[in-house]
């Protein structure tokens, strides 16, 4: 592409990485580097380059995010600021700089600017919000527990966004008396809940996570329950398995028990 | 009757949730609670739908009957007394451990507890309150429950009952009293509104002490619904008469509370309940409350009652059936009304045959038009008359009543009020309120209306944007019918109503006018050519 000249500056392209704090991070660097809101733009690793651009690697240190998320919670608000941490927890590629475009009119326009959907990088971020939140909402919902041995209960979930610790969150409220892993396959990192304690997340990539992650969970006869109730609740004359996908996509039913088709040593009796 | 107590519980659960999937609801809505420490479980004022079955209906709570043992022949049920069917019955154990474990895998959002009526309404009701005595004091559970109120059962079993459980309903099954009486000779129509009045009153008592505890916002919040009708005129002022009426209501109920025999606290139903929510603040020195304070424990029905119409068991048509539901909204402040596409289980003379399967299409524009009576401010009087009695199939009844009023629309989306965009088709709640909220910093177009999720195929027949259409068109009945009805259904409709929009043809022959002849009425009425 062959951009004309007309007295302006050339643009500059933050590469930034795609963790929370590399975002909060490239912000800082392009915001600060006072080249004009026009003349920077964010950009994930990994993408062709483009001529007549000054490519800056973006540097992550604590202090910077730090700063930024700072001033979101005090000059605006701590909605916005929830706003923008669920938009940079989205699965889209560019999110850095759409957060980077909302915060612009965010800081011209104060906290009201969130209804303001016809602006385009409002909407962006809206819709980052948007999806996050139903991916949340179906989550939440279809995540299943089995039990491994001392009673530790094992999720798995693969959800598009990074949303496990908003998982967590959840979990840790209902089911603070059990101590409980949720596993994000995708990103291969777990919450670790301990029973009446606090729970963290830990990178579970190691060969090590990985054994005990596949331990045999002892669940045949719970399972086998969840699987007739599931059953016998459908009424036959009713059957609409259209609607049934269109609610209970099958993206998460691998995941899920009624939906796992058994390998039991012993079948049992139903 | 073939009673089973050895089964295992696989057997006993296989039987028992068949038995219950007929009742329609399964939501876990209506209240927020957080999780408790030394508990299992919090809920979500929206309710969590954990899976589908293979009909597409969701999966929330673990629907199951105490027991499908019964002492009634309802004809449409699959649990009646003449039924020769398996039958068994759960322990309050059995139904405990599989609540918990179920819960702990995050399988079900809680437990919904119906029953057949065994012995009587009273034992069947007693059987309940055990379970659910064992499930929130023993195993510490913190979860949704719904269960039934078993019409017939005494006032203090279902008070006590009602402590303990979020959700609680009625079924009352059939919209008439007289089709009632025809296919479930055991029950009546004041046996099912008597517990249904019951719950009523005490949640509003419970919401009037709310009111004198914490002034009006406690509980209208609590309360979670307003009638739509208040809903559509101005919040504030609305708020202030609905307080005021409820006052005055309320405290001549009270006054027939205390005297009745189902006076709060004169049981000990209530003392030593440990698991209490304790975010009602005792207040001293109102003796109607008094043995409430002092237990400290849960809110009575915090979820609010629902009830379940069965459609198309009996002849009512579809005008009745939401007058009742709004009879019920406004009468019962119920929560919820469930409606039933009804299923054929048992062969009976007195039930009709469906030979096109349960009347799904008639259940979901009912549900349709229920939204409508509860978010959008619509009354039953508005979608239906007795001169037309059932919905339209091919269009949903806000489109059906907007192309009836043509007159109020096109409705400008920069001006109009946020109670006018709800009435148009393809606006939902969520999308008006982001229209009213956004427009304020600058006109709207319509590109960004489909961003705010505004289906435009239908809306766009019924808005401008400043002033203008997405597209040149007229605004006639026939034309926009034609273009909502879509292309798959638009031949049945034009056979249906003859002097709708057509397509211009070279070879058309509707503009052949031939008199009727002697002739052509013979063969009309004898069917031959």
């Amino acid at each position: 592409m062959i951009r004309e000249s007309v007295g302006e500056e050339k643009m500059t392209v933050f590469v930034c990485g795609q963790g929370i704090e590399d975002i909060w991070c490239g912000i800082y660097d392009a915001w600060m580097s006072r080249l004009g809101h026009k003349n920077v733009r964010l950009e994930p690793e990994g993408r062709n380059r483009e001529l007549f651009c000054e490519y800056r690697e973006v540097t992550v240190e604590d202090w910077k995010a730090e700063k930024v998320t700072e001033s979101i919670r005090r000059k605006l608000s701590e909605e916005l600021y929830e706003v923008v941490y669920r938009a940079a927890l989205s699965e889209d590629r560019d999110r850095a700089d759409k957060i980077y475009r909302f915060l612009i009119y965010a800081f011209a326009l104060g906290t009201g600017v969130v209804e303001r959907l016809q602006i385009p990088a409002v909407y962006e971020v809206f819709r980052m919000n948007r999806y996050l939140s139903r991916e949340y909402s179906h989550i939440i919902e279809f995540a299943r527990f089995s039990q491994m041995e001392e009673g530790i209960l094992l999720g798995r979930i693969k959800p598009n966004n990074d949303l496990l610790s908003l998982v967590a969150v959840h979990f840790a409220d209902r089911l603070s008396g059990e101590n409980w892993i949720l596993y994000d396959c995708g990103r291969k990192k777990a919450a670790v809940h301990q029973a009446n304690q606090g729970w963290m997340i830990v990178y579970a990539d190691s060969a090590e996570w990985q054994e005990r992650l596949n331990k045999k969970t002892d669940e045949e006869s719970y399972e086998c329950l969840w699987k007739t109730f599931h059953t016998a609740i459908a009424i036959a004359q009713r059957a609409n398995l259209k609607c049934q996908q269109n609610m209970l996509p099958l993206r998460f039913r691998p995941y899920m028990t009624e939906f796992v088709v058994p390998n039991y040593s012993v079948k049992p009796n139903l | 009757m073939l009673i089973q107590e050895e089964l295992d519980i696989q057997e006993k659960l296989k039987i028992l949730s068949d038995a219950a999937k007929y009742d329609v609801s399964c939501s876990s809505s209506g209240i927020a609670r957080k999780g408790k420490k030394g508990t299992i479980g919090n809920t979500l004022a929206a309710g969590i739908c954990h899976s589908f079955a293979a009909d597409g209906r969701c999966i929330s709570l673990l629907k199951i009957l105490f027991t499908n043992q019964c002492i009634f022949d309802c004809r449409y049920c699959v649990n009646r007394r003449s039924n020769d069917v398996v039958r068994t019955a759960f322990t309050p154990e059995e139904v405990c451990t599989l609540t918990i474990e179920f819960y702990r895998r995050n399988y079900i959002e809680g437990l919904f507890l119906s029953s057949g009526i065994l012995h009587s309404p009273d034992y069947t009701m007693e059987q309940i309150y055990q379970t659910l005595v064992r499930l929130r004091n023993e195993y510490r559970f913190n979860g949704y429950i719904h269960v039934k109120a078993i019409p017939g059962a005494a006032p203090e079993l279902i008070e006590r009952v009602g402590f303990l459980a979020d959700r609680m309903s009625v079924n009352l099954e059939l919209p008439t009293a007289e089709g009632l009486s025809r296919l479930a000779p055991g029950k009546t129509r004041e046996k099912i509104l008597t517990p249904m009045r019951q719950v009523q009153r005490g949640i509003a008592a419970q919401n009037l002490k709310a009111l004198n505890d914490f002034g009006g916002h406690a509980n209208r919040k609590q309360r979670g619904l307003i009638d739509p009708r208040e809903r559509s005129v101005g919040l504030t002022n609305a708020w202030q008469d609905f307080s005021h009426h409820r006052r005055e209501t309320i405290h001549t109920d009270i006054r027939s509370w205390e005297s009745g025999p189902a006076g709060f606290g004169k049981n000990g139903a209530a003392k030593g309940r440990e698991i209490g929510m304790a975010d009602t603040i005792a207040h001293p020195g109102r003796n109607v409350w008094s043995s409430l304070q002092m237990t400290n424990q849960r809110s009575f029905v915090p979820a609010g009652q629902s009830t379940q119409l069965i459609v198309g068991a009996t002849p009512e048509s579809d005008y009745h059936m939401i007058r009742v539901a709004e009879a019920l909204y406004q009468n019962y402040d119920l929560k919820r009304v469930f409606y039933s596409a009804f299923v054929r289980v048992n062969d009976d003379s007195m039930l009709p045959s469906l030979p096109g399967g349960p009347p799904l299409l008639r259940e979901h524009r009912l549900y349709q038009a229920d939204w409508l009576l509860r978010f959008y401010g619509f009354g039953a009087e508005e979608l239906l008359s007795e001169e037309r009695p059932n919905f339209n199939i091919l269009l949903d009844p806000k489109c059906d009543w907007a192309l009836r009023h043509l007159e109020q629309f096109p409705v400008e989306v920069n001006r109009a009020d946020y109670g006018t965009l709800l009435r148009v088709p393809g606006l939902g709640v969520k999308s008006a309120r982001r229209i009213v909220a956004a427009r304020r910093s600058g006109a709207l177009d319509f590109p960004d209306l489909k961003k705010m999720g505004v289906v435009l195929k239908r809306a766009m027949y019924f808005l401008t944007c400043s002033g203008r259409t997405m597209m040149p068109f007229s605004l006639n009945e026939n034309y926009i019918t034609s273009q909502l009805v879509g292309a798959e259904h638009k031949k049945i409709w034009d056979i249906e109503n003859h002097d709708s929009y057509r397509q211009l043809s070279l070879f058309d022959d509707y503009q052949i006018v031939a008199p009727v002849s002697g002739e052509d009425r013979v063969s009309a009425v004898t069917g031959l050519l």
